[in-house]
């Protein structure tokens, strides 16, 4: 199931590139690298929202599973939202010439990075025992998503040098775009369930070893 | 609501009284904090008499409130660790709540005195002008205290155990914290005159706009985060 799972994800990013190198060319080539920017950047927020959900649950009824799938989303959103900014940066030098300017979206997608990267931090440096620990990172998943609208508001609605949607000019660019989204998802989805499991099995083998 | 009001107070008075006695934390605050604003002048230099130095005062500022309530912050939850205070404080019939609201207050109070005493010092060492605009300086200073020490007072009492006690505290709040910080230094950019009233453009702190919005996003995340820390803490307290 999950094998098939990760062979879709992989198949559909292999069109999108192929659509994406042929046919949905955009003008200027350093443009193409659209089609891995706004996939990436759709699944470090959707991780982010995983994580929230995962952290919510753990704190309302306090079953293991909840917390594996918050660190597990956490984890995962960390390499989108990396990808997101290199390519991010990437782009700009291309297109702009500068690598970062202190522009909202940019700011915010910085902002998203900072917070996974602590989040993974405080995952690994509270010593109290798991419970606790858990519950800890818990509420700082939720106060953290508190800065996560920002993120999204900046993205969709300020004014910025970063244009929230291009205008394509064939059907073939959509799709390439669409076919890249949708891979992506589903190797974030992937990544999420396969994490959680090694987590899981983790934890088992911890506790037949030292009862 | 007397039994919160009497909780309120008791914890609020102790925690300033054992300060007062004590001078643990206040004296290291204000020296950092002046350390924080020489240092920034001192690297400044070049920029005293252009428009340089009100960017760089206001930046001083900001990192040196935001360093110093690391102390207090830190400071609240550790100071209960000693002889088990923390088991008596959770056995008094109170609401967790109330003993979050009580430390916060506390922290409010330790920041604003370090405040009155290191901001004069910032506005002469940078020679900064608010044009008669205390109340508005007043107001901004007194939000962005009560955000800083929000997250803060709530996180001092989750990281208390640990080893690296400071420093994961420190990049707990601060990643928190960034996004209030951009209104917060664009209102001390306005009132030190290093920017105008109104501004528009693509900038990070061109989205803020004015000086009323900078201020009405400051209360926004002020009432987020000490409604959501307020209603987090008794998880982040418990066994």
């Amino acid at each position: 199931m999950r094998r098939l799972l990760f062979a879709l994800a992989i198949g559909l990013l292999m069109v999108s590139t192929y659509l994406g190198l042929t046919t949905g060319q955009i003008a200027p080539v350093q443009r193409n690298i659209l089609y891995a920017h706004v996939p990436n950047a759709v699944c470090a927020l959707l991780c982010f929202v995983v994580l929230l959900i995962a952290s919510i649950g753990y704190l309302g009824n306090g079953r293991q599973g909840w917390d594996l799938v918050a660190i597990a989303s956490a984890e995962a959103g960390f390499v989108f939202a990396t990808i997101l900014n290199a390519t991010g940066m990437i782009f700009s030098r291309a297109e702009w010439n500068i690598w970062w300017t202190p522009s909202p979206r940019l700011v915010s997608s910085a902002i998203l990075w900072f917070l996974y990267a602590v989040y993974l931090i405080l995952r690994v440096s509270l010593p109290g025992s798991r419970h606790r620990n858990a519950r800890i990172c818990a509420v700082f998943g939720i106060i953290a998503f508190l800065d996560v609208p920002l993120v999204f508001i900046s993205a969709r609605f300020l004014p910025d040098i970063h244009r929230p949607n291009f205008s394509f000019d064939s059907g073939w660019q959509t799709a390439a775009l669409m076919l890249g989204m949708a891979g992506t998802v589903l190797l974030a989805g992937g990544l999420i369930w396969l994490r959680t499991s090694l987590l899981h099995s983790n934890l088992k083998l911890e506790e037949e070893l030292f009862p | 609501m007397k039994d919160f009001w009497l909780g309120l107070r008791a914890i609020v008075i102790k925690d300033i009284v054992v300060e007062l006695r004590a001078k643990q934390v206040l004296p290291t605050m204000i020296v950092l904090g002046m350390l924080i604003v020489f240092i920034l002048r001192m690297a400044s230099e070049s920029s005293s008499t252009s428009a340089g130095a009100p960017v760089m005062g206001a930046a001083a500022l900001w990192i040196a409130f935001l360093f110093s309530g690391l102390l207090a912050q830190e400071r609240s939850f550790a100071a209960e660790q000693q002889n088990g205070c923390i088991d008596g404080l959770l056995l008094a019939p109170l609401d967790p709540g109330t003993i979050y609201l009580a430390k916060l207050v506390a922290n409010v109070v330790m920041l604003s005195i370090f405040e009155l005493i290191v901001v004069p010092i910032g506005l002469i060492s940078f020679d900064l002008h608010v044009g008669g605009r205390w109340p508005q300086l007043l107001a901004v200073l007194l939000l962005g205290n009560l955000g800083i020490s929000s997250v803060g007072t709530l996180f001092s009492a989750a990281v208390q155990l640990t080893r690296t006690r400071g420093s994961l505290l420190s990049i707990v709040v601060l990643v928190i914290l960034m996004p209030m910080l951009i209104p917060a230094s664009f209102a001390l950019l306005v009132l030190f005159g290093a920017m105008p009233e109104q501004v528009g453009g693509t900038g990070s702190l061109a989205f803020v706009g004015s000086f009323r919005a900078a201020l009405g996003y400051l209360l926004a995340f002020d009432a987020v985060f000490v409604v959501a820390c307020w209603l987090l803490f008794p998880v982040v307290i418990q066994e």
